[in-house]
């Protein structure tokens, strides 16, 4: 089947005054039809970035230098260069095929506007629905998320708490039915109760609407609970990618292995939790070779030297590393 | 005398820092130049006593390079004369605001509770009443000839402003982690406001002074050009005012005499707000790109 | 919305409507009723007082200035009292409330040089002038300063926004007097563009005042040049208080997530950048709405525009202090009711704002 978005050589850079960070580097990865893909990494590896590069939301500093963005409504429908649309097709392309729930969902909706006149302009800019359909499309949705429709519809986004934005935010990315919806760190701000009905409401919302799903987290956990594949980014590169028992079961990259061996279980030994060495490098002056060997355990010196590409460990495992055998 | 040193690094780090940003340092020449010219000038150069009537609103020669006025008395001169005045009650108001601005402004940040509401009623009212008005009507009854006077009256108009924004940004120091601790260990206001929070304000009480200074200039200028302020002696805006009045603006021939104390209140007031503005983007690098 | 009709319905409506306002808002808008109330008892105390008590006391100097032209004590009393509407021989707090009570009604007392002529009827008759003048310019300088600051802070970093910002600096730092004073000189003495009778006055002696085309044409010749004046130097200060506005408006989540819905750019750029970058600069549109009522003294005073402004400076060069007094209260309760305006449009705009005010 063909995949929903296709992402090939994605590079992306920021332009600042001490040269150019290499935010995003030659990222080639599918999202499939109706699956949930997890981004994890630390924060400054360059997932938002990619979020917001799908959406083509980036800052005007930032630059596009190659690669290709192929999106599919369907298995039947041609297939679009997102990154060669014009302004007119581009603002008719988003949220309407790719939509994106934001870090801060506190701060997402215009605090002068009702709920009601935000999902009115964002219906009205695609043509959609409008007055009292639009309404009972709303409600509809607002059901889906487990809100209130009455309370939420004619509100303010102050009168409404952190997770109830959230989840309107999500009612109101699924409107146009996108094919895809990106979700960037949707629950950091909210507390554990909250995260987990957020996550409830998501999984039950994959089964009734198909859509793909691409969850930006460094929270393993919630990523783990929520993904059909894992997607493991270090320093703007993907360095490992595989359904989600393989990645968590049988990593094989030292990188991933250290992201899930720094978070606690229940069952777990306290020992047996240990955290990365080091930092995150320094995106406008990368290590040479594999960037991660400066914090590996396992760093060879042809890490040192040469950088690897994803390659086939197992059906559907790709890793990006030297000394995957070994792990 | 550790102190000392540590507020002239302070001070050398700035100037080389401003020495960089163009539009501060141009700023910082003029006004230099402008206190040079009003306080060395009068001792090279005195003043004209007596009015010479051959040469009444001559155009610039060599002799009068800015020309002369109704009274045939040299232009250029009576700039260099008519500074120190304005310098003056710009300076000390400028301090006296401030002062006033910053210790009312953070102890009713720092303090809260009733003196704090009490404090921001008294700011909302006094931004109500209409201050040139009630400036001008107060000169005429006190007959201000006195620098000190009008500075000080000029100060007690001009502190609320400025006490809203300190109590603004205390509020937010208040916020910080090293205050928060300094609070948590019980260090004692006056350490805290002193020690703490102030050295984190320096930047923006210096350019809040400048900007009250341009504010003090604004006013007594105007003062003086409604003649409400028998400042006595040279003053620029005493020669605005005069040759506005004898009409100076309506002969071609009187250029110079017009020209002169426009250009010398203009360049002051635009050679301090380059000298805040370069301050600003010094002090706040974020400004410089501004994102 | 046609109930049954009830014998009382008018009233019930009203009620029913007053229940309708839930009861935070109900509470804000008498808080501002009773903020404005005081502030304007507060001014006007305080302009009593300041007047009766200061040391160059003008009701004493008038009392003496009238001994000197050779009238009786009792007489020279009586006659400052009638000036003032007030007794002077009263007590001082027996003065002060007979001065609020003619306040209440409406009696700002009497001019000491036009005598007998009620100070609210010279202000009356000034009112309009200013308020056409000073209160056009600044409707325009604001809409002026808001497009400007919009179009610099999308456009910041190039030659448009460093031309722009440098300039709307300058000319905030220039008094609006250097200002008007060149530009006559240029204007009027070097390049002889304009007629000076044009920059002195608000129309030209002989022109009967009525809907005829030459008064008005003649009116807004008169007009021109200090409305320029006033635009050049306040639109500065607008552009720049909403150049900082915009850019920090474009930082927020809520403009990126509104491109990422797919709105329209001119639908973000009024609906969202322009709205909520703009709401600070309301309130301040609002206080100066007030102080166009006082009009601007020195501008007013450099064109001889017969407005408020004029009024409170020829009453400054004449020692007029009842006249001072009334433009000084009349001006003030202008300020505060504006204020009370912007209290209240602020809350409308911004709904955050009255959950806020409650929080306080």
């Amino acid at each position: 089947m063909t995949p929903t978005l296709s992402i090939q050589n994605l590079t992306i850079e920021y332009a600042v005054r001490r040269g150019a960070v290499q935010a995003v580097r030659n990222i080639s990865f599918d999202i499939r039809r109706g699956e949930v893909l997890s981004l994890i990494g630390e924060s400054g590896s360059g997932k938002t970035t990619f979020g917001l590069g799908v959406m083509r939301l980036l800052p005007t500093m930032a630059r596009v230098r190659q690669g290709s963005l192929l999106y599919r409504r369907d298995a039947a429908s041609d297939a679009l260069e997102v990154l060669k649309l014009n302004d007119a097709a581009l603002r008719a392309f988003r949220w309407k095929h790719v939509a994106m729930v934001f870090q801060s969902a506190l701060n997402s909706f215009n605090p002068v506007l009702r709920i009601s006149d935000q999902f009115a302009d964002t219906a009205h800019a695609h043509g959609y629905l409008r007055g009292n359909l639009l309404a009972a499309r709303a409600a509809q949705l607002f059901t889906l998320v487990r809100l209130d429709p009455e309370r939420v519809w004619r509100a303010f986004p102050h009168e409404l708490s952190g997770g109830m934005r959230q989840r309107v935010m999500i009612a109101l990315a699924l409107l146009l039915e996108p094919q895809l919806l990106i979700l960037d760190e949707p629950t950091t701000a909210l507390d554990v109760l909250t995260q987990r009905n957020i996550i409830d409401v998501l999984k039950e919302l994959r089964h009734k609407l198909n859509f793909a799903l691409l969850f930006i987290s460094h929270d393993l956990s919630l990523a783990a609970d929520l993904a059909d594949r894992v997607a493991t980014m270090y320093a703007g590169k993907l360095v490992e990618i595989g359904d989600v028992f393989t990645i968590f079961q049988s990593p094989r990259h030292p990188y991933t292995t250290g992201l899930i061996r720094a978070v606690p279980t229940l069952t777990s030994d306290r020992k047996d939790l240990t955290s990365i060495p080091g930092s995150p490098p320094d995106l406008i002056d990368l290590p040479s070779g594999c960037k991660f060997h400066p914090r590996c355990p396992l760093a060879s010196a042809r890490c040192k030297s040469e950088e690897p590409e994803l390659e086939d460990a197992a059906a559907g495992h790709q890793v990006a590393c030297w000394n995957w055998r070994a792990i | 005398m550790t102190t000392v040193r540590a507020f002239l690094i302070e001070l050398g780090k700035t100037l080389k820092l401003l020495a960089r940003n163009r539009v501060a340092f141009f700023g910082l020449i003029v006004l230099v130049t402008l206190i040079f010219l009003s306080y060395i000038g009068p001792l090279i150069w005195p003043a004209e006593t007596k009015s010479n009537l051959a040469a009444i609103y001559q155009g610039p020669s060599w002799q009068h390079p800015l020309g002369t006025d109704f009274q045939g008395q040299d232009n250029l001169r009576q700039v260099i004369h008519g500074g120190r005045v304005i310098l003056e009650i710009a300076f000390i108001t400028g301090i006296l605001t401030t002062l006033i601005a910053v210790t009312l402004g953070s102890l009713s940040a720092f303090l809260g509770g009733a003196f704090d509401s009490v404090m921001t009623e008294l700011i909302n009212v006094w931004l109500t009443i209409p201050q040139f008005p009630l400036l001008a009507i107060l000169a005429t009854m006190l007959k201000v000839s006195d620098v000190w006077l009008l500075a000080i009256i000029l100060a007690l108009l001009d502190w609320p402003g400025l006490a809203r924004q300190v109590r603004a940004q205390v509020l937010s120091l208040k916020q910080r982690d090293y205050v928060e601790a300094a609070i948590t260990l019980d260090l004692g206001t006056p350490h805290i406001i002193f020690r703490e929070i102030m050295p984190n304000m320096m930047s923006y009480i210096a350019i809040s002074l400048i900007f009250a200074m341009t504010g003090a200039i604004y006013q007594q200028t105007g003062l003086v050009f409604l003649g409400l302020v028998p400042l006595s002696g040279a003053n620029w805006g005493v020669m605005l005012s005069l040759a506005y009045n004898r009409g100076a603006i309506y002969t071609v021939d009187a250029l110079g005499n017009v020209l002169a104390p426009v250009g010398a209140i203009a360049l002051l007031q635009l050679s301090l707000v380059w000298l805040a503005r370069g301050l600003e983007e010094v002090f706040n690098p974020r400004l410089r790109t501004s994102v | 919305m046609t109930t049954t009709v009830a014998p009382l319905g008018v009233d019930r409506t009203w009620l029913a409507r007053l229940k309708r306002i839930p009861l935070d808002d109900l509470r804000y808008l008498v808080r501002s009723v009773l903020k404005s109330l005081f502030t304007i008892w507060l001014v006007t105390t305080l302009i009593f007082f300041v007047i009766r008590l200061m040391p160059g006391n003008p009701v004493d100097i008038f009392v003496q200035d009238l001994l000197l032209k050779g009238l009786a004590y009792e007489d020279a009393q009586t006659q400052a009292a009638s000036m003032l509407g007030v007794r002077l021989d009263r007590p001082l707090h027996e003065q002060y409330f007979e001065f609020l009570g003619n306040l209440a009604q409406g009696d700002l007392g009497k001019s000491y040089i036009s005598r007998n002529v009620p100070v609210s009827q010279m202000i009356v008759q000034r009112l309009p002038w200013s308020i056409f003048s000073i209160g056009t310019a600044l409707l325009i300088s604001f809409a002026l300063g808001i497009l400007l600051g919009m179009i610099v802070a999308y456009k910041r970093n190039s030659w448009i926004d460093h031309l722009l910002t440098n300039l709307a600096a300058a000319m905030d730092a220039l008094p609006s007097y250097l200002i008007a004073i060149l530009l006559i000189l240029l204007l009027c003495t070097v390049f002889k563009v304009i007629p000076v009778t044009m920059t002195r006055g608000a129309v030209s002696p002989g022109i009967p005042p009525g809907f005829s085309i030459d008064f008005f044409v003649d009116v807004l010749q008169h007009y021109a040049l200090l409305a320029f004046v006033y635009i050049l130097s306040r639109t500065g200060s607008w552009m720049l208080t909403m150049k900082s506005s915009t850019m920090s408006t474009l930082g927020e989540d809520y403009v990126t997530a509104a491109s990422a819905r797919g709105l329209s750019e001119g639908r973000i750029i009024t609906a969202y950048v322009g709205r909520n970058a703009s709401l600070p600069l309301v309130t301040r549109l609002a206080l100066s709405i007030g102080f166009v009522v006082g009009g601007s003294v020195i501008i007013e005073s450099i064109f001889v525009y017969p407005g408020i402004g004029l009024l409170l400076s020829q009453a400054l060069y004449s020692r007029d202090y009842p006249v001072m007094q009334g433009v000084f209260l009349v001006t003030t309760i202008a300020v505060v009711l504006s204020n009370f305006v912007a209290d209240l449009l602020y809350g409308w705009l911004d709904p955050r704002i009255r959950i806020a005010g409650e929080a306080k």
